[in-house]
Order: C-alpha cells, then structure tokens, then sequence
C-alpha cells in the first residue's frame, strides 16, 4: 500500500505518481481531492469554512475559496493542466441537529462554496458524498484518483 | 486591554478562567455525583490555548467514536459548551440509572440517549450557573443537541463556529474522578472572543 499522508484540519498536501492522501473526521469540513490524472498528480485540501473574509488572510487552506484558488496554483506549478483538473469532494455534514437551528447550517454553506469556486475556476467536479449527519475520513488515492469514504455505521464508499 | 486572538491572555487572565472552570466543573461533579449515587471529585481544571489539530491530538486522536451533547450559550456570553462522553462514560451513567451497559453505541434506545442528554445538559447547565454567578452576567442556554460520531468531527464545531476569528480554540474544563477511578467525560466550554473579553472585565482582571 501507498505510503499515507495525513492533511490537518485548514491544511493541504500534494502527492505525485504514488501516495495516499488522507483526512480524518471530516464534519462540516470539506476534504476536496484535485486530480490532473495525466500526471498522477493529486491534492487534498481540508477546509472549514465558505468564505475568506479574515483579515491578514494566514491561512488560505483554512476557507474553500482561498483554499481551491491556492490549491490549483501549486498543482500548476507542477505542471498541472487546469483543463484535465477533476474534483471528488466529501464532507459538510450537520453534526448536531438541533431544533432551534441556531448553530446554522455551516455544512451546507460549505458545500455551496466549494461547488461555487470549483465552478468559477473551471474545475469539473465528478463525484461527491456531502451533506448528511454522518462525520467522514477521506483516503485519496494520487495513483488512481479514486477516493474511499469511512464513516461510523455506514458501509465504506468509493467514489 | 482586550485581546485580538486567545494566544494574547497573559497569566493573571488565565488564573482567573481556570478559577471559573474550577468552581463550573467543581458544581457540574456535584451534580454528576447526586445523579450516580456515588462520590465525584474534579481533578485539576485546564484552561487550554490550542491550534486545531493540536486540539484533536489532545481529545484523543480524531477518528474515537464518541457521545457529544451540545448546547449554545448566548446573552452576554456568547460561545458553545460540550459534554463528551465516551462509552465508558456512558456505561457508568447506564449502570447507575437503568442497570446495565453496552459495548456499543449502535445499542442504544431512545429512553438511554435521553438519559445520556439529560445528563449532560445538567452538568453544562450547572457549570454555566456557576460562571454566570460569578461574573454577575446572564447567559440563556438552547435546548440540547446530541449526536454519536467521530469526536474529531465533534469538536470542529465550536472550531468552525469561531474559526472567522481565531486559528485557535480555547476550552475551559476539567476532568472527573470517582472512587479513585477516573470518569471518562470532559465538559468543555469554547466561549468567543467578544465575549471573552467581556467576561474578563466583569471579573475585573482586564481594564478595557
């Protein structure tokens, strides 16, 4: 098995040729997994939240559209093309469903960003499993381009 | 002077917020103890600064399947307080209040997640009694949320709620132990910056 990279929470790596990519306990966060397949060339991005609107902007891998935009400039850097980049996403799931709803629904904002920015940068997305209840661990395999999805009482999914 | 980023609290501060923890945590035992029958004592109350993985890290790895009861706090402070329970934890309430215990959360009924609830909202509420008492401030709290996953999952809720402010979450909280033995349950409570701020100047350590 391909040696395991494990991505933090508002973080992201990069893997060529072989590797496995991996985020744990993805709840409202989005684990987004870029791909160039003519390269092998993966990424994995864990954001927390929609929209960048911090000031002093640290960490870009913090929200998705800092994160996607960031994400995409170093796999080009690479040598990346943007026209075969695919994106498989998982995450934003609503971890407390309280009746007040007054914890907001920050998955789903989360969602929406990041198929917003996938849009708007010309990223086609291919496969998702988001929203829900349930948290999620992505395994991205670079070599592939396949992703795995654990979750507790849930079958494993491959997208 | 109020504080930008929770890494900025100096000594005198955080003396005074592991002060609130000891004397939330101190009466959310008291509670716990009158429900189980039995003896609980608090251990060393912790205030903790810490970056998000650090956090996860420190709550035992990301992927432990554990019990979380959520409740929202708001009125002059503002922030979201967390009762964690692993199934220890759980088996401890259970064979106390109904006589048995499990090995899995899936074996669950409705009436032991009420339970698991209810206990958690009572400690939550105690410890926030506690504060509001001490700080003179008024805090209403939402009816509680529960849910059983991965805790890492859990705990990035307070993190994302206020992840627009800070890279950092703050808890204050503390762990339990009944005869001799500990009890696996941690309260934590992850207030934001604002009100914070607020809080330390009620208490009279910050002059802002």
């Amino acid at each position: 098995m391909a040696d395991k990279i494990t991505i933090g929470i508002a973080d992201m790596k990069l893997a060529k040729g072989e590797g496995m990519l991996v985020t744990y306990a993805l709840g409202s966060c989005i684990g987004i997994c870029l791909h160039d397949p003519a390269l092998k060339l993966g990424a994995l991005v864990h954001i927390m939240l929609p929209l960048n609107m911090e000031t002093g902007r640290k960490n870009p891998m913090k929200y998705a559209d800092t994160g996607i935009k960031e994400t995409l400039k170093q796999m080009e850097a690479k040598g990346a093309s943007r026209s075969r980049i695919t994106a498989k996403i998982a995450g934003g799931a609503m971890m407390f469903k309280d009746g007040s709803g007054s914890l907001g629904n920050i998955g789903q904002r989360n969602i929406e960003s990041v198929k917003l920015n996938l849009k708007k940068e010309g990223v086609r997305l291919l496969k998702e499993d988001v929203g829900g209840t349930v948290a999620r661990t992505l395994l991205f395999d670079v070599n592939s381009g396949l992703a795995c999805i654990r979750s507790y009482g849930r079958q494993e999914l491959i997208i | 002077m109020s504080i930008k980023n929770y890494d900025e609290l100096n000594s005198l501060e955080l003396d005074t917020l592991r002060e609130i923890g000891s004397v939330g945590t101190g009466n959310a035992a008291t509670a716990l103890s009158q429900m189980l029958g039995r003896q609980v004592r608090i251990t060393l109350p912790e205030v903790r600064i810490m970056g998000y993985n650090e956090a996860i890290e420190w709550i035992g790895g990301p992927e432990e399947i554990t019990a979380g009861v959520l409740v929202k706090l708001s009125g002059q402070v503002n922030g979201i307080m967390l009762s964690v329970q692993p199934l220890e934890f759980v088996n401890i309430v259970l064979e106390s209040v109904m006589g048995k215990t499990v090995t899995d959360y899936a074996q669950l009924t409705e009436m032991e997640h009420s339970a698991l609830v209810e206990v958690g909202n009572i400690m939550i509420s105690t410890f926030i009694n506690a504060l509001s008492g001490l700080a003179g401030m008024d805090v209403s709290l939402t009816v509680p949320a529960f849910t059983v996953d991965m805790q890492g999952a859990i705990l990035a809720v307070p993190m994302a709620e206020y992840g627009g402010q800070s890279d950092y979450i703050m808890t204050i909280g503390g762990n339990f132990v009944s005869e001799d033995k500990q009890v696996p349950c941690r309260l934590l409570m992850s207030p934001d910056l604002r009100s914070l701020n607020a809080l330390l100047r009620k208490l009279g350590v910050s002059d802002g």
